[in-house]
């Protein structure tokens, strides 16, 4: 504190008010022109926004936002297909698709993978990498469990989660599990069935 | 009322000028109370202490999972000591958080708050405080219920909503502690002081106080259930809509404007300089005051919210930079000419960091108030980065400033050590940038990966755990960033402990001797226009232009507290009812789904055990209508679905996924492996296991009181009202759920535990969107769902589901 006194030189000279508490002075200086421009321009802004999308026709909601990507979605996925039929033949022909698949993988991860491990293998629920299926006899089987769920709801239903379309082409991602080599594999369940391609052509 | 009351009691003969009235009257004597202040100190210290524990603790559980499990080369697990912060009941992340939070806000700053206060009320009233009883009961009333939070929140009493997570006995100690010791002692100390005019410190105080009452009081409402448990009076969307409401203005009545006041009174006192400009701590107050309480629903873009009140909370806070920086400015430029005290004052460091800190945080907020900016950030550690640069940074260090500034004064000796408070400085300044810059990066990492897509349109990162291992180097950095904040502050508790040892056998008490006040007097300017050519009305305008500028009508105002107290209270009053009122009385607001029904008895005891746990700290319940969000987590949440929710629970940081769809997810048995412990379930999870919910038992018998608040909240129970029903109820579902579970060679015996009503609960969550509407005219279907039934919920057809 010493040298405080020691450079007077650069206490500002603006007025001082007349106030005075416990030793606190107070300058009269202006509040800063800037301070003025920039309320002023937050205020104006504030005006342009409420106007521009709540009391105009051209604001848009979040919700207007998500319809239009659920729409350009749809088209960039099946706009050539349309809708798919939950049958042998469309899931064995979506397996084909590589769009498809990755689309299905990303599902499968997401909501799938808690139960039956990433890759397929089992963990609560069962290995879907092996030949043996406990509900499953033709490969249109699979939509109908992810659709409707089984054995009294251990297997969920998805079908509130996910599209008719989308659960075509998990259905096939889960088809397409089958013959692979997961990583820590759970014991078989069920009975072995015939492999898929006895399901093509009916 | 209070002026009134010393204008009566002044002698006549105003006509005198003041300064000859000065000589004629007779000097009143009186002392301050300062031991208010040094008890008030020491605890701030101790609680600050603990809350940085806490918060460190809390951090080191967010890492501590990801190592447990590390096995050395010998096959050793020499982490696995650090078990026990993951599944000790009261231990866990979910019942320690509130516990650092609460112990940061109410008790470090609180206490922070009545140390500044209770030292600069009186020097600037040149009184002592109205009641020396008052402070005391103020003083060990506030200590009560900090250890009260400290005992509850980890045995999971809590009403489940952030930063008022005390159970109503608590609340309404509070109410009468603040309100009635403190809110009392300080309006009266006003009455009897002895300074004219009200320094702008006192305009900060007086804002706190009253606003602070209004906020606590209104969000707190509930009906009890119960000694330690209540229900909000509102629920869902009103209840998001009063929360943040109060939760946003927590950070500006308790952790802005006293803490602008401390800044007001310390800043020029360490810098030995005036306060930059008067006139702007007016323009500054007022608009800050005005605006901030708009502000709250910023915390719920997107969500259900109305998009109305959304769309103010960004505007409120997109105006609010300039009222913030206002003080922020008027802190620094009053350093203007002592800025070379910086070199060797550690008071000055404290507070010029500390104020760049909140100029940073108040750019900051207006910006992620920004609709899509807060798309992002939203449920991200990007807030968690933005409110510690603000709590660290501002309420921290000028607290640590005002202490160094005031223990030697009040301890009436020198500072043991400037050089241990210089080290303090420059720990705590790199420990709050470890904590947040890695922070930072973590918030906008996941962030960015919850909405990455891949090239053929996928989600880039559908499991969310993926999301979350990615962020552990940035958590660890995390800790040590806190870490060294923590010792900054040990550093500081031994310094201001050998203070006080050094401290003279006898206080010296120095005896005041001031005039009594006199009555307000001022003469009002008249001002003319400067204009020549020009309308009656430009020339009026010019007028008044000039009177604003003057501020002698704000000086009149500051001569007389009742009428600054009640201008106070139409400040922040105008925000709040335009945007409560509305919320309440508009039913478009919050349009009904048929479908949607109260929870089951059963499903309500899960949701208490959801609450007790603290779950919503990690896990939100609220899906925004965004294309990455409803990928994830399936379709977005509507306002109709929260109408039996009290309290709602749509929660503020993602942690661990959201819920808001959970029901039906995944299968009962899974539920149950997770919870008792997630990694068997999820190897790089970092929640919390719970095997306690396997083997402790359900209450069925309290459900039924529970049941009764939620049907005299409006809640349409129907049968389950009656006596023994709910029990009944709640039993045969339980029964149900544990048979499914056993069948899917679950665990045995779980029909009578907590575990199956949480279990209940997650499975029911967001499920009744999609079931058909029952028959309006039979009563309530409560008992009834099962979350498989249902249909669609998105179709594939885009113009179906155009739902406007």
């Amino acid at each position: 504190m010493s040298h405080s006194t020691a450079r007077p030189d650069l206490v500002p000279a603006d007025p001082l008010t007349n106030h005075e508490y416990d030793g606190i002075r107070e300058y009269d200086n202006p509040t800063p022109g800037w301070w003025y421009w920039m309320f002023g321009a937050s205020v104006a802004f504030s005006f342009a926004y409420l106007i521009f999308f709540h009391f105009s026709i051209a604001g848009w909601t979040p919700e207007d936002t998500w319809a239009d990507e659920q729409r350009a979605e749809f088209v960039r996925l099946f706009g050539s297909v349309g809708q798919l039929k939950p049958d042998d033949e469309t899931i064995l022909r979506s397996m084909d698709n590589p769009q498809f698949m990755t689309i299905a993988k990303a599902s499968f991860i997401g909501a799938c993978s808690a139960c039956h491990a990433r890759d397929g293998g089992g963990l609560v629920g069962v290995n879907l990498c092996d030949e043996n299926y406990k509900n499953i006899k033709h490969v249109s089987d699979i939509f109908k469990v992810i659709t409707d769920g089984a054995n009294a709801g251990a297997m969920p239903a998805w079908k509130r989660n996910f599209s008719d379309n989308e659960r075509v082409i998990l259905a096939a991602y889960v088809a397409s599990l089958r013959g692979t080599q997961p990583s820590n594999p759970k014991a078989a369940e069920g009975q072995p069935i015939p492999a898929w391609k006895a399901d093509a052509g009916k | 009322m209070i002026d009134s009351a010393f204008v009566a009691s002044a002698a006549p003969g105003s006509a005198l000028a003041g300064e000859t009235r000065r000589e004629r009257v007779h000097l009143e004597e009186y002392s301050y109370d300062d031991d208010i202040v040094r008890k008030f100190l020491a605890v701030t210290i101790v609680w600050g202490l603990v809350a940085f524990l806490v918060g460190l603790i809390a951090a080191l559980q967010l890492v501590v999972p990801s190592v447990i499990n590390y096995t050395t080369a010998g096959g050793a697990r020499p982490f696995a000591f650090l078990t026990f912060l993951t599944n000790v009941p009261f231990l866990t992340f979910g019942r320690l958080r509130p516990l650092h939070t609460n112990a940061a806000i109410f008790a470090f700053a609180g206490n922070a708050i009545f140390a500044a206060i209770y030292y600069s009320t009186q020097r600037l009233c040149k009184t002592r405080m109205w009641s020396d009883t008052f402070s005391r009961l103020h003083f060990w009333g506030w200590q009560l219920i900090i250890v009260l939070a400290a005992l509850t929140l980890p045995l999971g009493f809590t009403q489940g909503k952030e930063y008022a997570e005390l159970e109503w006995p608590i609340d309404i100690l509070i109410a009468v502690v603040w309100l009635g010791f403190f809110g009392t002692n300080f309006f009266m100390t006003l009455k009897v002081r002895r300074e004219r005019h009200m320094y702008v410190a006192l305009w900060f105080y007086i804002a706190t106080i009253v606003t602070v009452t209004m906020l606590h009081v209104v969000n707190s409402l509930a009906i009890p259930a119960g000694l330690f448990k209540s229900y909000p009076v509102y629920a869902g969307v009103q209840d998001a809509m009063i929360q943040w409401w109060y939760g946003h203005n927590a950070v500006a009545f308790f952790l802005t404007t006293p803490f602008l006041g401390m800044m007001y009174y310390f800043m020029p006192k360490a810098a030995e300089r005036p306060v930059y400009s008067y006139r702007l701590s007016i323009v500054h107050f007022w608009s800050l005051v005005f605006i901030y309480i708009w502000a709250g629903p910023h915390h719920l873009h997107y969500t259900a919210l109305p998009a109305w009140a959304s769309t103010l909370g960004m505007l409120f806070s997109v105006m609010l930079w300039m009222p913030s920086w206002g003080g922020g400015i008027n802190g620094l430029l009053t350093l203007r000419g002592a800025w070379h005290k910086l070199t060797d004052d550690p008071v000055l460091k404290f507070f010029v960091v500390g104020i760049t800190f909140y100029m940073m945080s108040t750019f900051e907020g207006p910006m992620l108030s920004v609709k899509t900016v807060n798309m992002l950030s939203h449920y991200t550690d990007w807030t968690i980065a933005h409110v510690h640069g603000g709590t660290l940074g501002w309420n921290g260090f000028m607290t640590f400033g005002m202490i160094y500034w005031l223990a030697p004064r009040i301890f009436q000796t020198n500072l043991y050590s400037k050089k241990m408070a210089e080290w303090h400085f420059w720990i705590g300044t790199l420990g709050i940038l470890l904590y947040v810059i890695p922070i930072y990066v973590a918030g906008i990492t996941q962030g960015l990966m919850w909405r990455a897509f891949d090239q053929s349109g996928a989600l880039a990162f559908p499991d969310f755990v993926e999301t979350v291992a990615k962020l552990m180097p940035f958590y660890w950095i995390r800790v040590i960033g806190g870490l060294l904040y923590f010792a900054g502050a040990v550093m500081m508790g031994y310094n201001v402990l050998r203070t006080w040892m050094a401290r003279p056998a006898v206080y010296e008490v120095p005896i005041l001797k001031t005039p009594p006040l006199l009555p307000a007097h001022f003469e009002r300017p008249v001002f003319t226009s400067r204009l020549d050519a020009n309308t009656e009305f430009g020339k009026a305008g010019d007028v008044f232009i000039q009177n604003f500028q003057n501020a002698w009508w704000h000086r009149a105002l500051e001569a007389i507290p009742s009428k600054f107290i009640l201008w106070s209270i139409v400040a922040v009053a105008i925000g709040s009812a335009l945007e409560i009122i509305p919320m309440f009385a508009i039913r478009s607001n919050v349009p009904t789904i048929a479908s949607v029904q109260p929870y089951t008895p059963l499903e309500l005891a899960g949701r208490d055990i959801y609450l007790s746990e603290g779950c919503y700290n990690c896990h939100s319940q609220m899906i925004r209508p965004l294309w990455a969000e409803t990928k994830r987590y399936g379709e977005y949440s509507k306002p109709g679905e929260f109408v039996y929710d009290h309290p709602f629970q749509w929660g503020s940081r993602r942690i661990g996924p959201d819920l808001a769809r959970e029901g039906g997810m995944r299968s009962s048995l899974w539920h149950v492996l997770h919870l008792e412990d997630p990694r068997q379930a999820s190897p790089q999870s970092i929640m919390p296991a719970y095997p306690h919910l396997l083997n402790d038992p359900l209450d069925f018998e309290q459900i039924q009181t529970r049941v009764r608040v939620h049907a005299m909240l409006g809640v349409p129970y129907g049968e389950a009202v009656k006596d023994g029903k709910a029990a009944e109820m709640a039993r045969t579902q339980a029964q149900k759920l544990a048979a499914e579970i056993v069948q899917a060679q679950g665990p045995t015996g779980l029909e009578n535990k907590q575990i199956i009503a949480l279990v209940a609960y997650l499975q029911r969550l967001g499920t009744d969107i999609s079931k058909p509407a029952p028959d309006a005219a039979a009563p309530a279907s409560v008992g009834a769902s099962s979350p498989s039934d249902g249909k669609p919920a998105r179709p594939d057809a885009p113009a179906e589901t155009k739902s406007n």
